[in-house]
C-alpha cells in the first residue's frame, strides 16, 4: 500500500492546520458563513439536514487496517458509533459537530487520511475496481496509476476551480467492475499489438439529471504519457465547459454538446503540445510507485479450491458465503471476499465502530493488512487464503457481517435520501430495507440470480439508478413520496441507461413492483443461467412493461 | 403561514424561532409568521444574520392543524423528525449552542 512521502505529509498537515484555523475564526465570528462555507466544503464538510456531515476520502478504496481502526475511532469518539460508505468509496459521518472537526482531521492525518477534495468542483477521489491487484481477470494492477493520478490531482493549482466537479475512474480489468463509463473520464486498461499495457480513455459519462454514456477518445494512451493526456483534456474542458448553467456544466455536456470530434481535436492538439514533457512519468518514478504496491507474500498452501457444493450441504449459510462473497483470485489458493454491508433490513452501507474494529482486525490477521470499500458500497478483504476462508466467515458472524447476499437482490446501492440529505427530494434507505424483507429468503434471492438495484432519492443520481438493472428514483410530488422505476440500466462493460417505463409508485407499493418485474423475468427467462439484465436485453420492454402497469 | 428554521453553528442541529427569539429545537414552539407578518419575518433573518450563529436559514411553509404545527413540505417533516431509517435522534444543542436574537 502506498504511505505518504513528506510532500503528502507536509500538505496534509498544512491543511488540517489551516482548517483548524479557520474553524477557530468561524466560530469567534471573524468569519461569515458566506466566508466559512466554501472553505468548509474544500475539507469535506457539508450541512445536511440534521447535522454536518463529514466526507472522509478513501483513495481508491484501500485501506490498511490501522485506518480503518481509525475510521471506527472516530465513529465512536465524534459521532454516533457509525459510518457510512458510499459510492465514491469514501465513509460519510453524519453527526459531528464543528468544534470536532479540527480533531478529526487531525486523527485522520495521523494515518495518512484526510478530506480534501471530497466537495467542490476540483478533481474528485480517483476510484476503481475494489478488487483491483487481486482479480484473476486483471491485465494490470490499476492502483500504482490510480495513485499517480491522486497525486498529480491533489491540490492541483490549475484544476482547483473547474466548471464544475470532475470524477475519474480506472479498471485494470475487462470487466468493469467500476462503472467506469459513467464517470468524467474512464480509464481501462488495453494491451496494444506489441503487447504494452496502456489505457483506452473514455470521456464525458455521468448520472445526474443527464446520464452519459462516455465515448472513447482515445483506444491507446501509453502509460508514460496518461498524465499528459488526462492534463490535456482537463485543459480543454476547464476553458470550454459551461461555467453559465450549472446543470450544464459538466463535460458530458460539453462533449454532447460539442460533438466527440470536436473535443477530441482539441485535445490532441493540446496533447501535441505537451506530450513528452513534465507530466512525462519516469520510469524509476513508476517503479517507486509500483513498488507500493508490490504483491503480497503468498504463499504456496496446497488447496486450489474449495467444494462448495459439499460446504453447502454441512453448513447451508457458509456455503452460501462462498457462493456469493468470494471471487476468483489471480493467486492459486487465495480469494477475494465480499463483506456485505446489506443487512437484510439494514441501511445499505452503514457500519458501526465495531465492525469497522472487527474487519480491520480481519484484514490484518487474514488479507495481508489490506482492506477495500466498494462503490457498491460493501468492504472486500482482497487476499483471503482458502484455508482460512471459514476463520473469516467465522469471524464475520460474530461481528454480524455474514451476509451471503453479495451480487443478489438485496445487495442494493442506496443514497442516503432524505433521511439525511439536503438535496433528496424522498427516502431512499426505507425503500432499501423493504425491498430487502420482502426477498429476505436465501431461496428467493438464489432463485432470482444476479440483479443490481440501485436506489437514488433525487435525480443527482447519488445512488446510481440509472445504471440500476432495476432503478428506482424518489421524486416529490405534491408533498409526498413518489418512486420511479427503471429497467435495463447497466454499470459495466455493457454500460446502458435505464428506462422508465410509466408512471411512478408511492412507497408501499415499490416492493410489489419490483416483486411483479421479477415474476415477470423468472418466467420468461430462457434457464437459470440467463440473468435479467441478459433477458431484458433480449425480450426488450413490453413484458416488463406489462408486469408493472399491466395490459396495455 | 411561515415559520423560521435553520440549523445551529456550532452542532449543526436544526433549530426553529420562537416567539420570544429564541432558537429552540422544537418545532411546536415555532412563532408562526402569518402573510401580513413578512416585515417581520424578513427582521427576524435579518437579526439572526448578524449574530451568525445559524446557517442555511429558510423560511417553510406550515399549516396548523389540531396536532400543532405541520410543514408543508415532506423535507421539514423528516428535519422535525430526524431519520427515519432506522430510527436516530436528532441532534441537540449543548448548553452553549442556544441562540437568541
Amino acid at each position: 500500500m502506498y504511505r505518504y512521502d513528506e510532500f503528502d505529509a507536509a500538505f496534509v498537515k498544512e491543511r488540517v492546520e489551516q482548517f483548524s484555523d479557520q474553524v477557530r475564526r468561524r466560530i469567534s465570528g471573524e468569519l461569515t458563513e458566506d466566508q466559512f462555507r466554501p472553505l468548509r466544503l474544500m475539507n469535506g464538510l457539508y450541512l445536511q439536514l440534521h447535522a454536518y456531515m463529514l466526507r472522509v476520502a478513501v483513495p481508491y478504496g484501500t485501506l490498511n487496517s490501522r485506518q480503518m481502526r481509525m475510521l471506527g475511532h472516530i465513529a465512536r469518539k465524534y459521532d454516533r458509533g457509525y459510518g457510512h460508505f458510499t459510492t465514491r468509496q469514501n465513509i460519510q459521518y453524519n453527526w459531528p459537530k464543528l468544534r470536532d472537526i479540527p480533531a478529526i482531521l487531525s486523527d485522520l492525518a495521523s494515518v495518512e487520511m484526510h478530506a480534501i477534495q471530497t466537495s467542490g468542483n476540483c478533481i474528485r477521489n480517483v476510484t476503481t475496481d475494489q478488487f483491483a491487484g487481486a482479480a484473476a481477470d486483471e491485465i494490470i494492477d490499476p492502483r500504482p496509476v490510480a495513485e499517480i493520478i491522486r497525486q498529480w490531482s491533489s491540490l492541483h493549482p490549475e484544476f482547483t476551480f473547474l466548471p464544475r466537479k470532475f470524477k475519474i475512474a480506472i479498471t485494470g480489468a475487462p470487466n468493469d467492475r467500476a462503472a467506469v463509463k459513467f464517470h468524467d473520464i474512464g480509464l481501462m486498461a488495453q494491451t496494444n499489438g506489441a503487447g504494452e499495457v496502456g489505457w483506452a480513455v473514455y470521456v464525458g459519462g455521468g448520472l445526474g439529471r443527464t446520464p452519459m454514456i462516455a465515448k472513447l477518445i482515445n483506444g491507446f494512451v501509453p502509460h508514460e504519457h496518461l498524465l499528459a493526456y488526462l492534463e490535456s483534456i482537463l485543459r480543454v474542458y476547464n476553458r470550454y465547459g459551461r461555467r453559465d448553467n450549472k446543470y450544464k456544466a459538466r463535460i458530458k455536456i460539453l462533449v454532447h454538446e460539442e460533438g466527440l470530434e470536436q473535443i477530441k481535436g482539441q485535445v490532441e492538439e493540446e496533447f501535441a503540445q505537451i506530450r513528452g514533457g513534465v507530466l512525462t512519468l519516469p520510469e524509476e518514478e513508476l517503479e517507486r510507485i509500483n513498488a507500493y504496491f508490490a504483491q503480497p507474500a503468498y504463499e504456496d498452501i496446497g488447496v486450489v479450491r474449495l467444494d462448495v457444493e459439499r460446504e453447502k450441504i454441512i453448513d447451508p449459510a457458509y456455503g452460501r458465503f462462498l457462493e456469493n462473497n468470494t471471487f476468483p483470485h489471480a493467486r492459486p489458493g487465495y480469494t477475494s471476499v465480499t463483506v456485505s454491508l446489506k443487512p437484510i433490513g439494514g441501511a445499505p452501507g452503514d457500519a458501526t465502530a465495531e465492525q469497522m474494529e472487527a474487519v480491520a482486525d480481519l484484514a490484518e490477521r487474514y488479507s495481508f493488512d489490506e482492506l477495500r470499500v466498494t462503490h457498491e458500497q460493501n468492504l472486500v478483504l482482497p487476499h483471503v487464503a482458502l484455508t482460512e476462508l471459514r476463520a473469516v466467515y467465522d469471524g464475520l458472524v460474530e461481528a454480524g457481517l455474514a451476509d451471503a447476499n453479495a451480487g443478489e437482490i438485496t445487495d442494493m446501492i442506496t443514497c442516503p435520501g432524505l433521511d439525511y440529505c439536503a438535496l433528496a427530494n424522498a427516502r431512499s434507505i426505507p425503500i432499501a430495507q423493504d425491498i430487502s424483507k420482502r426477498f429476505a429468503a436465501p431461496e428467493r434471492q438464489k432463485e432470482i440470480g444476479k440483479l443490481k438495484i440501485k436506489i437514488s432519492g433525487c435525480i443527482n443520481a447519488c445512488g446510481h439508478h440509472h445504471v440500476g438493472h432495476i432503478g428506482i428514483l424518489g421524486v416529490e410530488k405534491k408533498g409526498s413520496e413518489l418512486y420511479q422505476i427503471t429497467v435495463g440500466g447497466d454499470g459495466s462493460e455493457d454500460a446502458a441507461v435505464g428506462k422508465i417505463l410509466g408512471p411512478g409508485f408511492v412507497a408501499e407499493d415499490v416492493p410489489g413492483a419490483i416483486e411483479r418485474l421479477v415474476d415477470a423475468y423468472i418466467a420468461r427467462r430462457e434457464g437459470v443461467d440467463e440473468s435479467f439484465i441478459a433477458a431484458y436485453r433480449r425480450l426488450g420492454d413490453a413484458p416488463f412493461k406489462e408486469a408493472l402497469y399491466g395490459a396495455a | 403561514m411561515k415559520i423560521l428554521t435553520g440549523n445551529e453553528l456550532l452542532s449543526g442541529a436544526t433549530v426553529y424561532l420562537d416567539d420570544q427569539g429564541h432558537w429552540v429545537e422544537d418545532l411546536q414552539v415555532a412563532r408562526v409568521f402569518a402573510k401580513d407578518e413578512a416585515e417581520a419575518l424578513e427582521a427576524a433573518i435579518a437579526a439572526t444574520k448578524a449574530t451568525g450563529r445559524v446557517i442555511s436559514i429558510e423560511s417553510e411553509d406550515v399549516q396548523l392543524t389540531d396536532e400543532g404545527i405541520y410543514p408543508s413540505r415532506i423535507r421539514e417533516r423528516i428535519r422535525a423528525e430526524g431519520p427515519t431509517a432506522p430510527r436516530f435522534e436528532r441532534q441537540h444543542l449543548a448548553e452553549d449552542e442556544h441562540v437568541s436574537i
